[in-house]
């Protein structure tokens, strides 16, 4: 490609003020978790860990005002609920999501186009319409809103993403080793777990991790359907940035930030080895 | 492949039959009675009447609909277009963020592609890392940033700029500005792929012929990227839509999307039935939109019989 120079260099300058735009807020949050100034989150007044030692506990010189987070206590119990639906919610998506692409790739019967297309339902739905929709059924049923409930919730739409991930593997994926395998005689079953399974594991991991980072970021539909007690990370936060902003919430975002990035990473890495 | 599904006959077709019957029964049950059945029950209260301390009459009641839409006319409401405002302000904005998303990442789609290949993975991973980021955590770095405090701000007033504070946070500008930013990855990723597919020869040929480059854009580029324009504007219109997470942070009470509106419905007003009735029409408005769009694909497909797109 010839193409003439200055208009690499504009779009070049433009690729960076793109990137500018992107990551900018995100670096800002990082920088000014570290700033002491408790007043004025945005002027710098000089290095400290005190937000930090605030969210895990410790003792800080801080006065008790600019504090959010009086105990850490609920913090941490809406860690461990997020934890806890995001780790269930990952491992009944992940089954349900690659039985669904499993027999939607390997399978030919009447309902295929069905399945599909329910999959892709939860895809396009804006995510309030099933978040409310979950409310009404489980207060019209006298279900009470748990982490149970958040937990139903989610694996409702996180089979679809896995169930995506999955299929684009198994589409991708020679069919003639599966065929080879039957050949040489092995059973369904045999050939499932010693032939498809290795080959659609990436896939599987990939979907898994995905659902896992969703459940663990999802606040519209937890958002209706968790009850008084099981309040989820980021329904915590939001709450928090509701009443007012205060610059713990810095260090509490830089410490998730950390947490997803390499959560995405370790998705990705395994995604290029698995190719 | 088809020979062994074609032997329907015998002991491995019944096994076949149990495999599937294996793989797709809990899935199936699942979301028949969690996916399904709320939605059908939604669909249902949306017809219902509101009972008079938050519960609900099952009596079949049209008003929901008629408040929103505008024949709710009766001896005891007069209708009130706030419900259409809403709506309409909903669309507008979503509109507004699509046509922005795509304003930013279209050039950053062609520099993205014209990059080798191993600093265009690497951008790829970058553009779509802060996807994983949590929503809230971006949202709260604009309310940072657009406070009357915030960076923004002092920023303007440093360079004196201005001399007051501008009000940015709670305007529809400050919730598109969010929209945008949020959905980026959305519109980047079916751009990319279109822009990359497009073959260089063609536009060297185009230019070639004497085509002036705004000619050669409106003829040969856009035409052929326009699957990912499209699909892109779609995939971040419909999540801006029904939005409410950032409204209500950026937006505040001045900036009421429809998403805030029902919000209110179940968790303030304990207006179920018209809440529901708000939420359906979000969905019916998607719906329609998909519609809309999977015809253009297949009248595309069937305008372009070379199988060229995948």
């Amino acid at each position: 490609m010839s193409a003439p120079r200055n208009r690499i260099g504009l779009l070049g300058l433009y690729g960076v003020l793109f990137f500018a735009f992107i990551y900018a807020p995100i670096i800002l949050i990082v920088v000014f978790s570290f700033n002491a100034n408790p007043v004025n989150m945005m002027i710098w007044s000089g290095f400290t860990l005190d937000w930090y030692r605030s969210i895990f506990g410790l003792s800080t010189g801080l006065d008790e005002l600019s504090l959010y987070v009086q105990s850490t206590d609920q913090l941490l119990k809406a860690v461990r609920n997020s934890l806890i639906v995001a780790l269930t919610t990952t491992l009944v998506a992940t089954v349900f999501g690659t039985s669904v692409a499993l027999a939607v790739a390997r399978f030919r019967f009447r309902l295929r186009s069905f399945y599909r297309a329910l999959m892709f339902m939860p895809m396009i739905m804006p995510d309030i319409v099933l978040g409310i929709a979950l409310l009404v059924f489980f207060v019209s049923f006298g279900m009470s809103l748990g982490l149970v409930s958040i937990i139903i919730g989610h694996c409702t739409f996180l089979t679809s993403y896995v169930f995506i991930v999955v299929s684009a593997r198994l589409a991708g994926m020679d069919r003639s080793l599966e065929e080879a395998s039957a050949d040489l005689g092995a059973d369904g079953w045999t050939t499932f777990r010693k032939v498809t399974l290795p080959l659609i594991l990436p896939g599987v991991i990939g979907g898994a991790l995905l659902a896992f980072i969703i459940s663990m970021d999802d606040l519209v539909i937890t958002y209706f359907i968790s009850g008084v007690d099981s309040t989820t990370l980021p329904v915590f936060i939001y709450g928090m940035l509701r009443r007012g902003i205060k610059p713990e919430i810095n260090a509490i975002a830089t410490v998730m930030l950390v947490f997803s990035f390499v959560v995405a990473s370790l998705g990705l890495y395994l995604r290029s080895r698995g190719k | 492949m088809t020979g062994r599904q074609a032997a329907s006959h015998g002991p491995n077709a019944l096994r076949r039959q149990a495999a599937l019957a294996l793989l797709l029964a809990a899935p199936t049950l699942f979301l028949a009675v969690f996916f399904v059945g709320p939605l059908a029950l939604m669909f249902v209260y949306s017809w219902l009447e509101p009972g008079l301390y938050g519960g609900v009459e099952w009596t079949f009641y049209h008003l929901n609909f008629g408040r929103i839409f505008g024949w709710a006319n009766t001896r005891y409401e007069s209708f009130d277009p706030v419900y259409l405002r809403i709506f309409a302000r909903s669309l507008w904005l979503a509109l507004q963020t699509s046509f922005f998303c795509l304003l930013l990442c279209y050039p950053a789609a062609f520099w993205v592609s014209r990059l080798g290949p191993r600093a265009r993975n690497l951008f790829i991973f970058l553009i779509t890392l802060p996807f994983f980021v949590s929503l809230v955590v971006r949202l709260f770095a604009w309310v940072l940033l657009l406070r009357p405090t915030g960076f923004v701000n002092q920023a303007l007033l440093g360079l004196g700029l201005v001399e007051r504070p501008l009000e940015i946070i709670y305007t529809e500008a400050a919730v598109v500005i969010g929209m945008v930013y949020v959905f980026i990855p959305f519109m980047f990723l079916p751009l990319y792929a279109s822009v990359e597919k497009l073959d260089a020869s063609l536009v060297e040929a185009s230019q070639d012929l004497g085509a002036s480059r705004f000619q050669t854009f409106r003829k040969v580029v856009l035409p052929l990227t326009l699957p990912g324009i499209v699909g892109g504007s779609i995939i971040v219109f419909i999540p801006s839509l029904g939005n409410f997470v950032v409204p209500s942070l950026l937006g505040g009470a001045k900036v009421m999307m429809t998403g805030n509106l029902i919000e209110q419905q179940f968790l303030s007003a304990r207006n179920w039935p018209f809440g529901a009735a708000l939420g359906m029409t979000v969905m019916a408005a998607v719906l329609l939109l998909l519609v809309v769009y999977v015809r253009l694909l297949a009248r595309d497909d069937d305008a372009a019989p070379s199988g060229a797109r995948s």
